[in-house]
């Protein structure tokens, strides 16, 4: 053997790159000098010598290359699989740990399932709304064109006119469609078994600007008969959406070229759409050909009908801003040209994504705020926990360290006891989404936007791994730091006596519990806040009577019910039915139910002067049978109800409420009133022979709105609603209505038949589903919160129990100690609390959209929830504090 | 062409080294040197080529190293052959010694 001193040790490896290249620098040094020396030894000249070594040796510079980039990839090889030695060995560790401590393990991934479910659910409820794009081709390029007013919102339907115009002017669009803005009840098949379904009318360019071709058959161009939805030019094709071929032709594949008959009258059928196509009209089965030529040549409805929707597509060059300019630039044309239609009526240029997803979006940023902070609790409730647990492992962390493990690899291994218990509680969480969103798929079907398809799917999955990974990091953190930043060592040698948790350690448990606490205040605030608004909206008054109220909604075919003269007869001859059933005491009916009336009209009062470049006034619309409102119970504040005298050749004849009684003629001066309703100037004029009570009809607002009601013998509609109150039993009437309804015209069918209340109940879903979730997400925070509440007392009880032996032995009674542990815990749920507060006002910010009636800081809402987080808060500090206080004093020494 | 050669001179140079190895470790240069004195310099071998061999058979497990102070004073990598070198330099000589009776077969039918 050669020379052995100074020897290193073999296998040893380069450590890092730059001593991987001074080792082969050296080493070919060491080569040529020798080489030299030798040949200046034979006797050759020096420079002679240099030249012949390094001739003999090749491109020293390349060799220097060749043999460092082995070096290199050898290095990252091994470092490689070091790394994942190490992290096999702290996984096998980490799982000996969890199995070690299995109630404690069961109850951390416990934590975090509901943690990391609750955010998967509804990360995978918000996803398809916020995040996923539409199902058309390139569809950031599409636009939605609203007109927009005071009186009609950023929102409103498009005036022919004006989208006519908009047509004509534009340049930034490559291709652009109207449709009726609001899809329309239709009557599919004949006597034989007619059904209700969606139908509208689009442009032939509609599916077009969308990019969506048939599967079947072809769409519309722009030779096939066009109508209108007001059937009075009816179309005679039809295009089907997958769903609808399915359902009323059994997906036959010979479909087209087949007539279906939709209100009475048989239309062909065109083609098929793609499956799972949804438009921006909405639920729709049915398309026809939309012409908008008979309304542009209506010389009131071309201008005062806000009834269209347009899309577009916008060019490469365009942006949504001029796009809007432009837009805009024919708005205002068109407000100096006819100032009386359209002064203040603007355009609203919005991404068709954004009109799709519609009012959902703020809900769900809340709920998935919530679900974050709910996870955010869990960790730092398991921080805390597993920060103990770092105290009480302390002599195994002294014995690794002594054999040589560095504080890095220490802190390394808790981070991956840490991911082990997120893994874990991750899929644990996955499943228990799975079943949430199986139960949640329902509710949540009506509050969505109709295109939001909810899945666990691959996206989503990602998402809740990322979760899932950030959770484990996060709440190993602070257990990695606090042995990173300790000294393993010394535990070694003190721990012969006591384990007094550090001052420092106590600190950070406090101000976890503290962070706990604020979070928690935050979380309950806002679930108390929406929960009064909820309160508030279905228990303030709506100025009518719904208990044991029957509906049945029929939608009449327009064929056979053309006149005014076949819907009234269909009419009184339904109600004179319902009237003789046995238990029935009295019937009405209506266009609408009360709440969710939809119509609005124009209108003008006779005898003030017209337009003067102010737009007319709005008001809510509804026609009505004569035994509406006794039925109801809405009270007449004046005048006299429909009766007989307003039949259909009488003077028209109109009710208001006392909104717009007191709105519009702030004299009282409104009965005997004479108004003209709609756009049209020459429209008749209608008589104020009552004033009734105020309906809410929009359970979000609390002002009483304009409202308007006709006699149903006076203008007649093909929606009819029959309202029936019995003596008794409602719900044993509902089946016995439903039928009476369906035998007398099986060509008629029955919408819907359920008591009123349920269909007013309906109208609140979509405002009670968050509520009832955020509730849920509360009362786990609590959970949450107070489980950490315990834990620090109890580890501080546990702590000091040498100590309170000690002063017990000295004399103190149990109240001083008692006094002793809860000011030391009491400081941090106060910090706690004061934090939360401050929550409070950004969590008030978010919610401020959704409150009705509630203001975002109210005081008792804050107070209360204050008040049920302290006593919890005493409630879980409970059992550790009497457990400090019942420490038997010679027990406590004894016991080191 | 000359890549082929490269090749050729490489495999044949592992065989080689490890033979040089196989009486205790040595260093580069001591490799070297000992080729040239006991081919009496029939053998032309690049330097940088040894070393590349050196390092491949040092990444493969074949060899492995140390540093060590020489006799002047300077420190110096020093081989030292492993088990798994041992085994390769048992299979490498048999087929060489096959290959060159093959060879050495066919000239000999002339």
């Amino acid at each position: 053997m050669t020379d052995q001193r100074g020897a290193r040790r073999w296998f040893r490896l380069p450590s890092s790159l730059s001593r991987v290249h001074r080792e082969v620098s050296d080493e070919i040094a060491f080569h040529l000098d020798n080489r030299v020396g030798e040949l200046i030894e034979a006797g050759m000249g020096p420079d002679e010598a240099r030249a012949q070594a390094s001739r003999e040796f090749g491109d020293v510079g390349a060799a220097c290359e060749d043999l460092e980039s082995i070096g290199r990839r050898r290095m990252r090889r091994e470092r490689r699989a070091n790394w994942w030695s190490d992290f096999r060995r702290d996984l096998a560790f980490g799982l000996r740990a969890a199995l070690r401590a299995p109630l404690f393990s069961l109850l951390a991934i416990l934590t975090l399932a509901l943690g990391i479910g609750a955010n998967a659910a509804i990360f995978a409820v918000a996803k398809p709304v916020l995040l996923d794009p539409l199902p058309y081709p390139a569809q950031e390029r599409l636009v939605r064109v609203y007109a927009r007013s005071p009186e009609g919102g950023e929102r409103w339907g498009l005036t022919a006119g004006m989208a006519d115009e908009i047509m004509r002017a534009q340049r930034g669009f490559t291709a652009m469609a109207l449709f009726a803005a609001h899809p329309s009840e239709i009557v599919v098949g004949d006597a034989g078994g007619a059904r209700v379904a969606n139908g509208t009318w689009v442009q032939p360019g509609y599916f077009d600007v969308l990019g969506v071709a048939p599967t079947i058959g072809r769409t519309f161009t722009a030779e096939d008969f066009p109508g209108g939805p007001l059937e009075d030019l009816p179309s005679v094709v039809t295009v089907l959406t997958h769903a609808a071929w399915q359902r009323y032709a059994a997906g036959a594949r010979d479909i087209v070229g087949r007539d279906i008959v939709v209100n009475g009258i048989p239309r062909t059928v065109l083609g098929v759409l793609p499956r799972g196509f949804v438009g921006p009209s909405g639920d729709v089965d049915f398309y026809f050909p939309l012409n908008i030529a008979p309304t542009l040549a209506d010389p009131v409805r071309v201008r005062r009908s806000h009834w269209l929707g347009m899309i577009g597509r916008m060019a490469g060059s365009t942006t949504l801003a001029s796009a809007q300019q432009e837009t805009a630039a024919v708005a205002a044309q068109l407000a100096q040209r006819h100032p009386e239609d359209f002064k203040d009526i603007g355009t609203q240029v919005m991404p068709l994504r954004e009109a799709m997803v519609g009012d959902t979006r703020g809900p769900l940023v809340v709920l998935l705020a919530s679900a974050a902070l709910v996870l955010l609790i869990a960790c730092s409730n398991l921080s805390g926990a597993l920060l103990s647990r770092v105290l009480a492992r302390r002599k195994e962390f002294g014995v690794r360290s002594a054999i040589g493990a560095g504080r890095g690899r220490l802190a390394r291994q808790l981070l991956t006891e840490s991911l082990v218990l997120a893994g874990a509680g991750g899929i644990a969480g996955v499943a228990l989404a799975a079943l949430l969103l199986a139960f949640a798929r329902d509710i949540a079907a009506t509050t969505l936007p109709y295109f939001a398809d909810v899945a666990l799917d691959g996206g989503t999955m990602l998402a809740i791994m990322l979760l899932t990974l950030l959770t484990g990091l996060l709440v190993g953190a602070l257990p990695a730091l606090a042995i990173a930043r300790g000294d393993p060592q010394r535990a070694l040698g003190d721990s012969t006596r006591g384990s007094s948790e550090s001052p420092r350690s106590r600190r950070l448990r406090g101000a976890l519990v503290a962070g706990q606490i604020a979070l928690c205040l935050s979380l309950v605030v806002s679930a108390g806040l929406l929960g009064r608004s909820l309160w508030n909206m279905s228990t303030a008054p709506s100025g009518f009577d719904s208990s044991g109220l029957v509906t049945a909604t029929v939608k009449l075919p327009y064929a056979s019910y053309s006149t005014p003269q076949a819907v009234v007869a269909y009419h009184e001859a339904v109600s004179e039915r319902l009237r003789a059933l046995p238990g029935v005491d009295a019937v009405a009916s209506a266009t609408e139910l009360p709440r969710g009336v939809g119509n609005q009209n124009s209108f003008v009062i006779d005898g003030r002067p017209w337009g003067a470049g102010e737009s007319d006034p709005w008001a809510l619309w509804t026609n009505v049978s004569d035994e509406y409102f006794a039925l109801l119970r809405i009270p007449l504040r004046a005048g006299r109800p429909f009766d007989a005298r307003d039949h259909a050749d009488a003077p028209p004849t109109i009710i208001i409420n006392e909104g717009m009684a007191r709105r519009f003629w702030p004299a009282g001066d409104a009965l005997g009133a004479r108004i003209r309703i709609g756009p049209d100037r020459e429209a008749p004029l209608h008589e104020v022979i009552g004033i009734v009570g105020d309906v809410r009809n929009d359970a979000a607002r609390t002002e009483a709105q304009a409202m308007t009601y006709a006699s149903i013998r006076q203008s007649p509609e093909g929606v009819l609603s029959f309202l029936v109150r019995g003596r008794s039993d409602p719900q044993g009437l509902l089946p016995v209505v439903e039928r009476a309804v369906a035998a007398h015209d099986p060509g008629a069918p029955l919408r819907r038949a359920a008591m009123l209340d349920a269909v007013l109940s309906e109208g609140l879903a979509d405002r009670r589903l968050p509520v009832m979730l955020m509730v849920g997400f509360g009362a786990l925070a609590l959970l949450l919160a107070s489980v950490g509440v315990y834990a620090m007392f109890a580890s501080m009880a546990t702590a000091r129990q040498h100590e309170f032996g000690v002063r017990m032995a000295l004399g103190a009674n149990r109240a001083a100690i008692a006094a002793l542990v809860l000011r030391q815990g009491g400081i941090w749920m106060a910090t706690g609390l004061a934090a939360g507060c401050a929550g409070v006002v950004a969590i008030a910010w978010l919610l401020r959209d959704l409150l009705f009636e509630v203001d975002p800081f109210d005081p008792a809402t804050l107070l209360a929830a204050m008040l049920l987080l302290t006593m919890s808060g005493v409630l879980a500090s409970l059992p550790p504090v009497r457990r400090a206080t019942r420490v038997d004093p010679a027990v406590a020494l004894h016991a080191q | 062409m000359a890549r082929e050669e490269l090749q050729l001179v490489q495999g044949t140079l592992d065989i080689l080294v490890l033979k040089s190895l196989s009486w205790g470790p040595r260093h580069g240069y001591g490799i070297a040197r000992w080729i040239r004195d006991t081919t009496d310099a029939a053998l032309q071998v690049e330097d940088r080529a040894l070393y590349v061999s050196l390092h491949r058979m040092e990444e493969r497990g074949w060899l492995e190293c140390e540093w060590h102070t020489t006799e002047n004073n300077r420190t110096a990598k020093y081989y030292r052959m492993t088990n798994e070198g041992r085994q390769q330099l048992v299979v490498k000589t048999e087929t060489w010694s096959r290959y060159a009776d093959a060879v050495f077969k066919i000239l000999q039918t002339a």
